[in-house]
């Protein structure tokens, strides 16, 4: 029997102040903590350019996500906040997609084609 | 015969910036030297006498105006240039043509259409002073032109004319000072040695390149920018007085102050509030280094040109 790895879907906080930024990052460590080899869909469908300071954080969740063996998407970046992500290459970290919705559909199409090759992607329960 | 050039320029108009789009301006240097002073430059090779340059505001009456005076004054032939393209012209043979043909004006075109270049007589701007300014209106010959013309409508075409001429397809010559087989570097540059240079490129004056950059695949740094460490530009224009932060990359893109035009994605992106990239002064005074040298030879070693 294999078991798919857990999704989460998350969207930056909107402000980037301390506070906001530890509750995110808390939110996310406990999320891989309790995840085998976790992915992380971060939807910035709402933001419209993304900040410095959301890059950073954005890279930081890649950090704590590739600790535990995951992968961290962004789903539905503006073309603005695309050009940000490739100028400042985070972009080569990140799995892109242009929505939330490719992004989840893509990680059960990924699980389906491990199952039917007969060699589990995610660990046997 | 004496002959007069009026070259009739946009100004700076980036209207269509505001609405996201092509933000060409017609100031923007080509590899040191903006379209308008090539113009010139093929104008005065030309041996015109009187040069003037023109807004082409239509509130303005100058376009018509200086024709008008200078056929008053005897001035035989009056080439009228509405800068919108860059052109290799020969305007010898353009006026050649012009002189054994019947037509009071002769229109240049070339396979997409006309190119906004007129050369008109004496006579034809005396007898219809007001039609004269109005490129087109006059009955006129056809001049057909097959070489080499970039329109400098948008972005990707002025990246296109700087491309062609890094890579020798047209006629224009970098400013500066070519330290290798395609590579153009102004004397003012300084350009640290651990900075990667790909040859065609071109660096402009008193420009700053740290250390760790890497610039290539036919990019140009244009007058007094900085590239700070470890940024790449690739397939870029960076335009005059451009601070770029470091350990960016940068494709197929123009970058001026704070606003970066992606060509690939089509796409305009404010830099600033991300602190990406900022305007810059222009240095007080920039002297060639070869003056600084001979005024004080005690100055420190320069940096390395990169090889």
């Amino acid at each position: 029997m294999t078991t798919t790895a857990p999704v989460t879907v998350k969207r930056l906080p909107e402000s980037c102040d301390h506070a906001s930024r530890r509750f995110f990052l808390r939110e996310i460590k406990e999320f891989v903590d309790t995840s085998h080899r976790a992915r992380l869909i971060v939807d910035l469908s709402a933001v419209e350019q993304i900040s410095s300071q959301s890059i950073d954080l954005l890279l930081e969740c890649v950090g704590h996500v590739e600790s535990g063996d995951g992968e961290v998407s962004v789903a539905g970046a503006s073309p603005q906040t695309a050009v940000i992500l490739e100028l400042t290459q985070a972009a080569s970290v990140l799995n892109m997609f242009p929505s939330v919705l490719e992004a989840t559909n893509e990680y059960q199409l990924n699980d389906f084609d491990s199952r039917k090759q007969g060699y589990p992607r995610h660990r046997a329960a | 015969m004496e002959m007069g050039a009026l070259i009739v320029t946009a100004g700076d108009d980036v209207s269509n910036a505001a609405q996201g789009l092509s933000s060409y301006a017609p100031s923007w240097p080509v590899l040191g030297k903006s379209v308008l002073e090539r113009w010139m430059e093929m104008v005065r090779g030309l041996g015109v006498g009187r040069v003037s340059v023109v807004d082409r505001d239509p509130q303005e009456p100058n376009r018509v105006h200086t024709m008008f005076e200078w056929a008053k004054e005897g001035v035989e032939h009056i080439l009228l240039i509405v800068l919108g393209s860059y052109a290799e012209i020969d305007l010898l043979d353009l006026v050649r043509f012009h002189s054994e043909g019947q037509r009071q004006v002769t229109r240049v075109f070339d396979q997409q259409g006309p190119l906004g270049i007129s050369l008109l007589d004496r006579n034809c701007i005396l007898t219809n002073r007001e039609r004269a300014g109005q490129d087109g209106d006059l009955p006129s010959s056809r001049y057909d032109f097959l070489g080499y013309v970039v329109r400098l409508s948008s972005t990707v075409n002025y990246r296109r004319l700087v491309e062609d001429a890094l890579q020798g397809r047209c006629g224009i010559q970098p400013k500066g000072f070519q330290i290798r087989e395609r590579v153009w570097i102004d004397e003012t540059a300084h350009v640290n040695a651990a900075a990667q240079i790909h040859a065609p490129c071109y660096i402009g004056p008193a420009t700053k390149i740290k250390a760790g950059v890497a610039i290539r695949g036919c990019s140009s740094v244009e007058h007094d920018c900085e590239i700070d460490l470890g940024t790449t530009l690739d397939h870029t224009s960076v335009l005059p007085n451009t601070y770029v932060a470091p350990g960016l990359y940068f494709r197929e893109s123009v970058v001026d102050g704070t606003r970066l035009e992606h060509l690939a994605r089509g796409v305009a992106v404010d830099l600033g509030a991300a602190g990406l990239s900022a305007r810059i002064g222009t240095p007080a005074r920039r002297i060639p280094r070869s003056l600084k040298l001979a005024r004080n030879s005690e100055l420190p070693a320069p940096d390395a040109k990169a090889g």
